[in-house]
């Protein structure tokens, strides 16, 4: 008797054991264990059975896992989005049987082997508003119901081939997607019954192969992100960036912005987030709040990722500039010059438009992310200064072709330039952001982040650029220009000889002369406008000539030439002006009419 | 006196529950057909017959009326071919065939009426596979030597049959005459891994 009651002990106890190591991995004592016994706060009444409230032996629905429920008549909502390639249909097969709970519109313990009238007696009538509640709008959940084939992964290159993925995820029998892709509703021991965990997304690159991902900082990054501020109410999964991944900014059952399945409405929120000191290491939410700044903020719902740049409606979003599935940082963050102008980190995989005009999905030069908008397309430059000609496509600007530019798309022909800064040499060349970027940059001397988020100095500029005529000369004041070229040089008249008399004594500023970007071929010439001179005609008036009034700058030679204008009332006529140090021919010129100039 | 009705009262329905619960054979269940007009109060004679079995049929005395030679489709496996302990159940329970034969007397027609599918025309896509190998080496199923040694399910030649789940006698005295209880679907995760 008493040994028999020990076995009985023992024997109940291995029970016990044997329960708790199924529990896991089994559905029973899952969150789909419905049965009376089961854990969670939506179970039945009295129902003992577990299966039953999906599956019966006999008598089933005419679907293969002999289904014990109604098919829910609902018609849904499906996705829908600008880039997908997927023909999305009405859900079907499998994922039909997961909607007759997950919709909402079906009582619970309606199942075919009880007759209607008695249906099994549950905690809650239907499934309780929630995160299971999928509602009978699924555009907000990623889709289903679209084939996974080759013709799709053909067309989407940044999804893998789909006989790479159903050896893990099982599509349906047409090779569609349902949501026993993903789930696995017996299941539940990676939590949220997924087939794969959705750390580092796991589940989600076994399908998504997003070009730039593997080394991407929002893949990499050992960041906690438990200190997010704009949305605290939006727990995340995991405690880390790398270990959330595509969680970070994607949602994928009831996302706030629909399309693309992302947490925020805004754009710049699913950034901000976490680039507003709070996980990220800079506070692009304080520079793009400045003065000057690609204030993402004020434009919702104008950004999509198929637009086309020459007829898109103008505004800024952080994703114009960065693709959050590739970014990564840049560890150099000094002028570009010094490294090449090619993209970095940040920038990898954008979209832009070559110097050529040619549009392309993958930016290979900075200045190309940036001629999206300010070349040929919606953001056209803002003509701060009328000049003798004015150009506002910054692409034209900086033509190879062209009389005088900045060597933002590629080295200049001219070595006049004597004043540059080491590292900087004739021949190098810059970037856009070496002139257009935070104030408080990283390039700048400061502790921001690069990149022209937002700047005290209009229009977005690094440094302090003086335009106003009679701008007292000091380093500050031109401090934009002094970055690259030499202040002593400068004033020590190593090129134009009449340098430090035009800048300190009758304080003129450096754009009254020079157009910072370049002059377009098709407007100026190399006589006229070599050393990017292209006169600011608010300080720069036509002087009277006998050939009548006008405005002209002649390049006679290296360091030399004539000015015929009007500047601060006095009428310079063929002025020349030449650099002796260079032994120029002009200065011997100069010198014989001395009695014209002052 | 009203206490005292109470605790009777109580008495009787606690042995009227534990008599309901512990009733198991064949006896007093839905198989019993001693009652049956056709019967002549044999419960056994729609099965079973003491004399005249031939083989194939001859194992458990089959009546030499059941059709056991009898193939139809079912919902999963392409290789099912339903043993004795399918095809004498269906043998009444398809509703099709057999159902006016029971020795020849009944007028009954013995399908189900409340779910007229039920085996109805062979077709079984509706309910679970019989007359299928046991699926041994799918991951999805414990293995079969696992679910032998529980004592509850049989596999009869290693096939998944009706008598894998139910006992026709009712030893167990489950609902649905299951061959143990199916509390917390143990009978179903008896082979399914889930």
């Amino acid at each position: 008797m008493r040994r028999r009651r020990v076995r009985a002990i023992v024997l109940t106890w291995l029970g016990f054991c044997g329960a708790a190591a199924l529990a896991d991995e089994s559905v029973v004592n899952s969150k789909h264990d419905l049965s009376v016994r089961g854990p969670g706060p939506i179970r039945a009444v009295q129902e003992t059975e577990v299966c039953v409230f999906c599956h019966t032996p006999h008598n089933a629905a005419p679907q293969t896992p002999l289904w014990n429920r109604e098919n829910p008549r609902t018609h849904y909502r499906i996705y829908e989005s600008s880039t997908t390639d997927a023909r999305i249909d009405q859900p079907s097969g499998p994922s039909k049987m997961c909607l007759s709970c997950h919709d909402g519109s079906m009582a619970l313990g309606n199942v075919l082997s009880r007759p209607a009238s008695e249906p099994i007696v549950m905690t809650a009538r239907t499934i309780p508003p929630g995160h299971a509640d999928l509602t009978n709008d699924l555009s907000d959940d990623h889709p289903i119901g679209f084939r996974y084939d080759r013709a799709l992964s053909n067309v989407d290159r940044q999804i893998r081939a789909p006989e790479l993925v159903t050896r893990d995820l099982p599509l349906g029998v047409h090779g569609e997607m349902h949501c026993t892709t993903c789930h696995d509703p017996h299941n539940d021991e990676l939590g949220d019954f997924l087939r794969i965990s959705d750390r580092m997304s796991a589940i989600c690159v076994t399908c998504h192969d997003m070009n730039g991902w593997r080394h991407a900082s929002h893949a990499t990054s050992q960041k906690r992100t438990v200190n997010r501020v704009v949305d605290p109410t939006e727990r995340l999964k995991y405690q880390t960036v790398s270990d959330n991944g595509c969680l970070n900014c994607h949602k994928i059952h009831s996302a706030r912005e629909h399309e693309r399945l992302l947490r925020a409405r805004r754009e710049e929120n699913n950034c901000l987030n976490c680039h507003n000191g709070s996980v990220a290491n800079f506070n692009i939410a304080a520079e793009i709040g400045k003065r000057s700044a690609h204030a993402g903020r004020f434009r919702t719902g104008v950004h999509d990722p198929a637009e086309i740049p020459f007829s898109m409606r103008r505004h800024v979003e952080c994703v114009d500039c960065h693709n959050p599935h590739a970014v990564a940082p840049d560890p150099f963050g000094v002028v570009q010059g010094t490294f090449g102008r090619t993209v970095k980190g940040p920038n990898l995989h954008v979209r832009g438009v070559t110097s050529t005009g040619r549009e392309t999905d993958d930016a290979k030069f900075l200045n190309e992310v940036c001629y999206k908008c300010h070349g040929d397309g919606a953001r056209r430059r803002r003509l701060n200064t009328s000049r003798q000609v004015s150009q506002t496509n910054v692409r034209l600007e900086f033509q190879l072709s062209n009389p005088s530019y900045h060597p933002v798309d590629g080295p200049r022909r001219n070595n006049d330039v004597v004043s540059l800064i080491a590292p900087l040499r004739v021949g190098s060349t810059i970037g856009c952001i070496d002139c257009h970027n935070s104030d408080n940059a990283r390039a700048a001397g400061g502790s921001g982040a690069n990149g022209p988020h937002g700047s005290i100095y209009r229009p977005l500029l690094i440094r302090n650029y003086e335009r106003a005529d009679f701008t007292v000369e000091s380093a500050d004041a031109y401090a934009l220009c002094y970055g690259c070229h030499s202040r002593q040089s400068i004033l020590n008249n190593e090129s134009f000889s009449r340098h430090q008399r035009h800048i300190v004594d009758i304080r003129t500023p450096c754009s009254v002369c020079h157009d910072p970007h370049g002059v377009y071929r098709g407007q100026g010439n190399s006589v006229n406008h070599s050393s990017l001179i292209n006169f600011d005609l608010s300080v720069v008036m036509p002087a009277d000539t006998p050939s009548g009034r006008r405005i002209a700058h002649e390049d006679t030679g290296r360091f030399s030439g004539t000015c015929t204008l009007t500047c601060h009332g006095f009428s310079h006529i063929n002025f020349p002006y030449s650099n002796p140090a260079a032994g120029g021919a002009a200065s011997r010129v100069r010198a014989a009419s001395r009695g014209i100039g002052r | 006196m009203t206490n005292v009705r109470h605790i009777v009262v109580t008495i009787a329905l606690c042995s009227l529950a534990l008599a309901g619960w512990a009733w198991a054979g064949i006896e007093g269940s839905k198989h019993d057909f001693a009652n049956e007009s056709w019967s002549d109060g044999d419960a056994c004679g729609a099965c079973h017959t003491p004399h005249t079995p031939e083989p194939p049929q001859a194992a458990p005395l089959w009546d030499a009326d059941a059709d056991l030679n009898r193939t139809f489709g079912t919902s999963l496996s392409g290789d099912a071919r339903p043993g004795n302990g399918t095809l004498i159940c269906i043998r009444c329970h398809d509703g099709t065939i057999a159902r006016d034969t029971i020795s020849g007397q009944a007028k009954e027609r013995f399908r189900n009426k409340q779910h007229p599918g039920l085996f109805q025309s062979g077709h079984q896509t509706s309910d679970h596979p019989v007359g299928i190998r046991y699926p041994d080496i799918d991951d999805k199923f414990h293995p079969a030597s696992t679910v032998i040694a529980k004592g509850a399910v049989l596999l009869p030649d290693g096939r998944v049959e009706c008598t894998s789940c139910h006992d026709p006698h009712n030893q167990a005295g489950e609902k649905s005459m299951l061959v143990t209880s199916n509390a917390r679907s143990s009978l179903c995760l008896t082979c399914h891994k889930k």
